[in-house]
């Protein structure tokens, strides 16, 4: 009785073998080829500069408290001109899970995620990334934005001069 | 005693609370910017609106504003009143600039905290902000004015409740700016305060801009080591770095606010020069080795001249427990020699205050209540800062103040002073207390403590010395008052009581110049520094020194063994202030190396090792421990010193967030021995008196690289009549020719001051430091003259 079906099954495995025997492969001959991966793949980070070459990040340790497995340090301090920025930045990417928890808590667009999947080596030491190792020239995703042009602390621009500022208030007027 | 409903629940709350209070009582949280427990409210923010339903007071109001009264049924939930709040908010939010990932109070800010709360998650305003432009404050407070919310607590804590009146509210409209009236450094010894209370970024601590967030800093309450008071405050540390203190909240003893010595003091926790490792003469040594020596060399000593030959010499700002092990180890060791303090003027006048304090025993709290206080050789500001603050509160409670003082006092409120000098101090409290005289300048004085309901006598510890206490404590039991007098240091008072009526360490000089006293152990304290003037000859008659101490000490170098000690921020332990109460202290983080030192800035090293660079200071108890060859935790401790001295129940159950509990039961004075004779002073020579400052005298505070910027210059003070009589005028420079040293420093007049007295600075790594704080010495005085 139940020989038709057991004929039927074998058959349609067979048939399966056959037709996917005609198709392009899936499989990519890894690593003399390589994939290239969406644009809003989550690998390697990297910290990106604004538009006019200054560091983006203000070691605000938004990313480090956001991050899920602490992979992230970092010391803030000022610069000459008031900028707040970071002395030494780490990842360690050993840890990183490439959640994007970190790009997302960074309010300054600083500290970005790339396409660049490739890591992996054999002394862990490699993978914990200096500030070094993760400044990039360019400013990434979002190529325009400045934090500093509109936090009014006057640090690109001089204070109350920013697109979102009246001029400084005056504490001696008594006009109304 | 008013019972009202707030969301349902009933609160019976004392009479003139008001329902903001009131629903803190319940835990309901009531977003609020404008009322602080210490500044009252004022209703200036329009944060804390609530739905008043029922009762005396109907429809929206603002709940810091209404009095609890009987009958109310109030609700913080109510649709309209959360409406209003969160319109509220948004107003507040329009100029609010967009810095918060450069804002240091982020993490921590009221105003993020209370914007979540109120309900406003999205900006809508699209028009211009208004902007600043900022004051330099000095090296303290930060200040950024765009953050402002006008909630106007930093001038309420700092003009109202400190008594400061260089910074104010200036302005009109929209435009209210929050600052100095001039770009300069903010006056007020306690200006830190207004990092604390500014709910915004507006006033942030400068010498950790930029350091941290707060949920990176390790945070534990702890005690400040900075005076006598023992006020309540919370280190911050991060990288094996103290990088901040902020005030702790302790209703009986400095409420809710610090000075700027005890804020900005920190930095000798991780000065660079800070001894680190056990040292065998100066050189390097592993601890095993350096324990193993120190303990055979006592031992041998011991057996060979007898246990009398060891002298075991604590110090105030050393805990509870290491004096209670040290004072132990004396008894263990067969009646060796023990002094809790270094210093013998201080050290006799603490012990005088614990045989006498008894039920006169009042706190800072009391002082802020009384209604009639009389300071007596006391010098607030510069000696006990928070005493200071207390006295203005309750002068601005109505309280009248009277000072006693031979120094140009300074109070942040009215007082009257009586001129006095130093050696006649005891003889005025005489006068005082004796009604033979009835018209004297003391007479409205007297009718005044009579009449007062709650008063108080406060006292400095220098000044008055062991004689001057007790007649304090005369004056105060024929008046009926409580008495309040400061002591040298953090733990001047648990010290003295463990002292008991033993030697000071005069006497130890003597034995040791004598040949009796052939070791001495000396536990945080640097004896040269604070040690009686002969000290520098008695050490050279020693045969085995050892030191144990976290600060750079002098004689880390020249002693036989030198251990490494923690500071208090790196351990846990009791400190007893100045009022006989016990208050103690957790550990905040483990010492070692800060990071920004051993990686010179850059990233921290790319390798590994199993122990932590510089941690090898322990804790003073534990070395005293390793010493008498136990094995011992601060808790045992604890017990058994309740076990065999039933003054300090309750300690092993104190809280290091509570308001500690009084030791029951007080101390010795010390044994009467025979003062070296006066030395009659030489023809025309004045007495100069060598007394404590807000800056520069704390041992640990002066190594605070924080406080260098408010370091003061040397100098001595002179009345202007003393000064026209011996011909001497403003910044000349005069020398001073004491028995001790001779030296010279530029001249100030000052009227304030009593005639007849040269009046300097104990300012650290000067000659001054050698002069004992309080004491006059002879001293002559001529015009120009080398170099100190
Ligand atoms: S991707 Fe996730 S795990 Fe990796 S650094 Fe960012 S927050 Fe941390
Ligand atoms: S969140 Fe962005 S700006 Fe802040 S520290 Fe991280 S990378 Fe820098
Ligand atoms: S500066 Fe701070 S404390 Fe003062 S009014 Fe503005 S927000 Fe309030
Ligand atoms: S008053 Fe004394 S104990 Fe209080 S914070 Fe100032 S120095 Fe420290
Ligand atoms: S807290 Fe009530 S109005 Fe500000």
């Amino acid at each position: 009785m139940n020989l038709y079906q057991d004929i039927k099954a074998t058959a349609q495995a067979y048939w399966i073998t056959l037709r996917n025997m005609f198709r392009k492969p899936v499989t990519i001959q890894y690593p003399e080829q390589k994939r290239v991966p969406f644009e809003r793949y989550r690998a390697r980070i990297v910290l990106t500069r604004d538009p006019d070459g200054g560091e983006r990040c203000v070691a605000c340790y938004l990313c480090s408290a956001a991050c899920p497995v602490d992979c992230i340090s970092m010391q803030a301090a000022e610069a000459e001109d008031g900028r707040r920025y970071a002395t030494w930045f780490r990842i360690n990417f050993t840890r990183c899970i490439f959640c994007g928890m970190c790009t997302e808590a960074c309010p300054t667009r600083a500290i970005q995620m790339t396409a660049d999947y490739e890591i992996c080596r054999r002394d862990p030491l490699t993978l914990v990334y200096e500030k070094e190792d993760l400044l990039i020239d360019g400013p990434g995703k979002e190529p325009d934005y400045n934090f500093y042009r509109h936090a009014g602390i006057g640090v690109v621009n001089p204070r109350g001069q920013g697109e979102e500022e009246r001029p400084p208030a005056d504490v001696r007027s008594l006009l109304p | 005693m008013p019972t009202l409903t707030i969301d349902n629940q009933t609160v019976t709350v004392p009479d003139g609370t008001n329902v903001l209070e009131a629903a803190q009582q319940l835990g309901i949280v009531i977003p609020h910017f404008c009322y602080h427990e210490a500044l009252g409210a004022v209703g200036s923010c329009r944060l804390c609106a609530m739905k008043f339903e029922q009762g005396p007071v109907k429809g929206i109001e603002m709940a810091c504003m209404v009095q609890a009264q009987d009958g109310m049924v109030v609700s913080t939930v109510d649709a309209e009143a959360q409406e209003l709040r969160a319109a509220v908010i948004e107003w507040l939010m329009l100029n609010h600039p967009h810095d918060c990932p450069v804002c240091d109070e982020g993490g921590e800010c009221q105003l993020q905290d209370m914007t979540i709360a109120g309900g406003h998650g999205i900006r809508r305003y699209r028009g211009k902000k208004r902007t600043w432009i900022n004051q330099d404050l000095g090296p303290f407070i930060e200040q950024e004015m765009n953050r402002c919310i006008q909630c106007y607590r930093c001038v309420r804590t700092y003009r109202d409740y400190c008594g400061g009146d260089d910074f104010g509210v200036m302005g009109s409209r929209n435009r209210v700016f929050f600052g100095r009236f001039k770009e300069g450094k903010l006056e007020s010894p306690f200006s830190g305060n207004l990092a604390d209370v500014c709910p915004t970024g507006v006033f942030t601590d400068k010498t950790c801009r930029f350091r941290s967030r707060s949920w990176d800093l390790q945070e534990a309450a702890s005690i400040c080591p900075h005076c006598s008071l023992g006020c309540s405050v919370i280190p911050g540390a991060r990288y094996r770095e103290l990088q901040r203190v902020r005030s702790g909240i302790n209703r009986q003893t400095n409420g809710f606010f610090i000075c700027d010595r005890g804020r900005f003091g920190y930095g000798h926790v991780n000065h660079p020069e800070r001894p680190r490792t056990p040292k065998l003469q100066g050189a390097d040594a592993a601890w095993p080795e350096a324990l193993q020596l120190a303990r055979r060399r006592l031992t041998d000593i011991a057996a060979k001249v007898g246990p009398e030959a060891i002298a075991l010499l604590g110090s105030p700002r050393a805990s509870l427990e290491s004096l209670a092990l040290l004072h132990d180890w004396a008894k263990q060791l067969g009646g060796a020699r023990f002094c809790g303090d270094p210093q013998p003027g201080r050290d006799r006048a603490a012990r005088q205050l614990t045989a006498l304090l008894g039920s006169r025993a009042r706190s800072l709290e009391d002082v802020r209540r009384s209604d009639c206080l009389l300071l007596v050789g006391s010098d607030p500001l510069n000696e006990a800062p928070l005493l200071g603050l207390a006295v203005r509160q309750a002068a601005r409670r109505g309280a009248r103040v009277i000072v006693i003082d031979p120094r140009p006092v300074e109070l942040p409120c009215n007082f009257q002073r009586l001129s006095t000098g130093p050696e006649e101090l005891p003889q005025r409290l005489e006068h005082l207390v004796s009604t033979t005289e009835p018209t004297d300048d003391l007479s409205t004085l007297r009718t005044l403590l009579h009449q007062a309901e709650r008063p108080i006598l406060c006292g400095g510890g220098d000044l008055l010395g062991e004689v001057g206490i007790r007649q304090l404590a005369a004056a105060a039991d024929h008046f009926g008052t409580g008495l309040f007098v400061t002591l040298g240091g953090p733990n001047s008072y648990g010290a003295a009581l463990l002292s008991g009526d033993g030697p000071d360490a005069d006497q130890l000089c003597e034995e040791m110049l004598a040949g009796k006293i052939r070791a001495l152990v000396c536990l945080e304290n640097d004896p040269l520094a604070d040690g009686p003037q002969r000290m520098a000859r008695a050490l050279g008659k020693l045969e085995f020194l050892l030191i144990l101490d976290h600060a750079p000490n002098r004689l880390s170098r020249q002693a036989d063994v030198f251990l490494p000690t923690t500071t208090v921020a790196e351990g846990s332990g009791t400190l007893v202030n100045n009022e006989g109460r016990m208050l103690s202290f957790s550990t905040v983080f483990n010492p070692g190396i800060p990071l920004g030192i051993s990686s010179e800035g850059g990233h921290p090293p790319r390798s590994f090792s199993p122990t932590t660079a510089g941690g090898e200071p322990r804790p003073a108890w534990a070395v005293l421990a390793q010493l008498r060859g136990e094995n011992q935790s601060p808790e045992m401790i604890r017990r058994k010193l309740e076990g065999r001295d039933s003054r300090f129940a309750g300690l092993s159950l104190l809280d290091p967030d509570g308001e500690g509990q009084r030791v029951r039961g007080g101390g010795h004075p010390a044994g009467s021995h025979d003062q070296s004779f006066p030395h009659p002073a030489p023809e025309g020579s004045l007495p100069l008196l060598v007394v404590e400052q807000l800056f520069g005298s704390e041992q640990l505070a002066s190594l605070s690289p924080a406080l260098d910027a408010v370091q003061p210059d040397p100098q001595v003070l002179l009345h202007p009549e003393t000064a026209a009589a011996r011909g001497l005028k403003e910044g000349d420079t005069i020398a001073l020719h004491t028995e001790l040293e001779t030296f010279s420093l530029q001249l100030k007049l000052n009227a304030a001051m009593t005639p007849g007295l040269l009046l300097a600075t104990r300012l650290r790594d000067t000659p001054l430091e050698l002069f004992a704080p309080g004491s006059p010495t002879p001293c002559l005085v001529g015009k120009g003259g080398g170099d100190a």
